[in-house]
């Protein structure tokens, strides 16, 4: 049976790699990650850019690039240039009464005050060591918005493998080939699992993949895999029922994105809602997907909560699989 | 090989019976037809000898399995090839083959011998999307036999080919069966039928009307008659005469020796003159194969 699901298997990832719109979904979501990058910044790159006068005040550029990222350039003129450009780059230039402080006038306030500040503690010869506060701090290494994009992205990985099942049933009925299928000693059981497979396999590999390219590689990816994996149960659960109830390829993906209004509803229950109104969520496995990557991705809760979140997720995923599969046996008949 | 007793099966599962009390046996080694016009109840009845279709009434064997209780393992035995071709047309030929191949468990044939057998030697990497309707139908036919199986469902085989290629298709049906193969042939084409089946059932209406060889069935149902054209003096004449009255023998001997022939034809029935005098219908499609 295991050589049978793996054959279906093997059919399944040959042929979606041949066809322009499975393909499409396999890259949507790296293609998305990608994106993530490019418009949320990282930890690092949270800091104040500074325009400085090259050799005008060593002094003062060694001190502001303790703090800031400077650039320096030939003279006022090509200071004046790059400030204009569309990001928010101070400049910090000698004037008749000390330094003034040049901006576009559409820069962040705090970035603003961010750089006065920076250019009187060196007028001040103010330095860290003068400081008597320590930090405490709520050990967040990695941007809410970048988290939450990441988590939604996550979420959606399962529900695009779904996809990928319904098209492949839409295929397999286009071209009549269930009824071979059901003439070999091969069963629906080992038929189904084939094409789940297929499923889970894109599923986790696309969540690696998506994890690595947004660069959180320091988070626990075997609970975020478990995660996902207990998703992506129903996923295809979802993409079998649309395979069977659609014979257009376009029909079905039209269905298939119901899903995500859903999921759209509870990650927006989980960031907006109040505690009390959170229960009204507690059926979506969407919701405990979301809370449990949260916990994943800021590297925050303990083992024992994150598996309660994971049992919820299946239990509530493989139930619906269950109460389905005699449909889709009967849908593959 | 096949039995099949008291067959009853309805869609609607109320009396509304698309196959009736149907009931006949198939022995090792025989080409069956099954004929009828659409709608009679060929492929209720095939559905349910493959296990398509559920056992509802009666009782039905198949290559020594009973089909109230389908095995996974009957399916290594038999083979089907469907009237319309059902392969993947993403895949190519060859991997067509090599994907179902690999989903029996038993030993089976060489895809690219099976490719070759009819005819597609050269198109076995092309994708089958590409293929004509033809072409489909031949990989369908080919991919029936990757297993070789003991019992051979055919559902019209050559609907759709060209002469040459049905007529081959034709030859590797006889040669399957004379490896010892068992076929059920479904069909409408009389032609086909003729010339290939051992025994055939006539089936309308959800009934059987008939089985028996094609043979039988012409010396049974088939005029002893002689139609004559030819010449006497200098017109042209018609005549038929029987082949078993003493006095139209004596008088064909006679225009035999005495005057030149321009046409001579036996009347035997063909089977479709026999099927619409038995069944009083016709079977709605002809073609010729």
């Amino acid at each position: 049976m295991l050589n049978k699901i793996w054959t279906i298997f093997k059919r399944d990832v040959k042929v979606n790699f041949r066809e322009v719109m499975p393909l499409y979904i396999m890259l949507a979501p790296l293609m998305l990650a990608i994106g993530i990058n490019l418009i949320t910044p990282g930890i690092n790159d949270t800091t104040v850019n500074i325009a400085l006068i090259e050799g005008e005040n060593p002094a003062q550029e060694q001190c502001l690039n303790e703090f800031a990222h400077v650039e320096t350039f030939p003279g006022e003129a090509e200071v004046l240039s790059r400030v204009k450009e569309r990001d928010s780059l101070i400049g910090i230039l000698p004037g008749d009464n000390g330094y003034y402080i040049l901006a576009q006038g559409n820069e962040p306030e705090s970035v603003v005050e961010y750089a006065k500040l920076l250019n009187v503690f060196f007028e001040s010869g103010v330095d860290i060591e003068n400081s008597k506060a320590s930090i405490v701090e709520f050990g967040e290494t990695v941007p809410p918005v970048k988290k939450m994009l990441v988590n939604i992205l996550l979420l959606m990985i399962p529900m695009l493998s779904g996809m990928l099942i319904t098209l492949n049933i839409v295929e397999e009925k286009a071209d009549k080939t269930i009824s071979a299928i059901n003439l070999s000693p091969t069963s629906r059981t080992a038929f189904i699992l084939g094409k789940s497979l297929t499923g889970m396999m894109i599923s986790l590999v696309t969540t690696v993949v998506c994890i690595l390219i947004t660069g959180f590689y320091n988070v626990n990816i075997l609970l975020l895999l478990l995660v996902a994996a207990a998703s992506t149960v129903l996923a295809m659960t979802i993409g079998f029922i649309q395979g069977i109830n659609n014979d257009d390829v376009m029909e079905a993906v039209g269905s298939m994105k119901l899903v995500f209004l859903p999921l759209a509803g509870s990650v927006a229950g989980y960031e907006l809602l109040s505690g009390g109104w959170q229960a009204f969520f507690w059926w979506s496995p969407f919701y405990w997907s979301y809370r449990a990557n949260n916990i994943i991705l800021g590297k925050e809760g303990s083992a024992g909560e994150l598996l309660l979140y994971t049992a919820i997720i299946a239990a509530i995923c493989i139930t619906a699989y269950a109460l389905m599969l005699p449909r889709i046996k009967k849908g593959l008949q | 090989m096949i039995s099949v007793k008291g067959l009853y099966h309805s869609y609607s599962k109320d009396d509304k019976y698309a196959v009736k009390n149907v009931s006949f046996e198939i022995p090792k080694g025989e080409i069956f037809g099954f004929l009828g016009p659409s709608g009679a109840g060929k492929s209720t009845t095939q559905g349910i000898l493959t296990g398509l279709l559920s056992l509802q009434k009666g009782d039905v064997s198949v290559a020594g399995y009973d089909i109230k209780q389908i095995k996974q393992e009957m399916f290594n035995k038999i083979g089907m090839s469907f009237e319309q071709s059902n392969v993947y047309s993403k895949l190519t030929a060859l991997e067509n083959l090599k994907f179902y191949s690999r989903l029996f468990d038993v030993p089976t044939r060489d895809p690219k011998e099976l490719i070759e057998l009819v005819g597609l030697r050269g198109k076995e990497n092309i994708r089958v999307g590409e293929f004509s309707k033809g072409m489909k139908h031949r990989l369908t036919f080919a991919r029936s036999m990757i297993n070789n199986p003991e019992m051979w469902f055919l559902d019209e085989p050559t609907t759709g080919l060209d002469p040459a290629i049905a007529a081959n298709i034709k030859d590797i049906i006889r040669e399957q069966n004379n490896k010892g193969i068992t076929v059920f042939l479904t069909t409408h084409n009389m032609y086909i039928a003729d010339e290939l089946c051992d025994r055939v059932a006539f089936i309308i209406d959800g009934e059987i009307k008939l089985i028996d060889s094609p043979k039988n069935l012409k010396l049974r149902y088939g005029k002893r008659i002689v139609d004559v054209e030819y010449i006497d003096g200098s017109a042209k004449k018609k005549g038929s005469f029987s082949t078993v009255e003493q006095k139209d023998r004596d008088a064909l001997a006679s225009i035999l020796h005495s005057k030149e022939i321009l046409t001579m034809h036996t009347k035997e029935a063909t089977l479709e003159e026999i099927f619409i005098k038995v069944t009083g219908r016709g079977l709605g499609v002809s073609e010729a194969s």
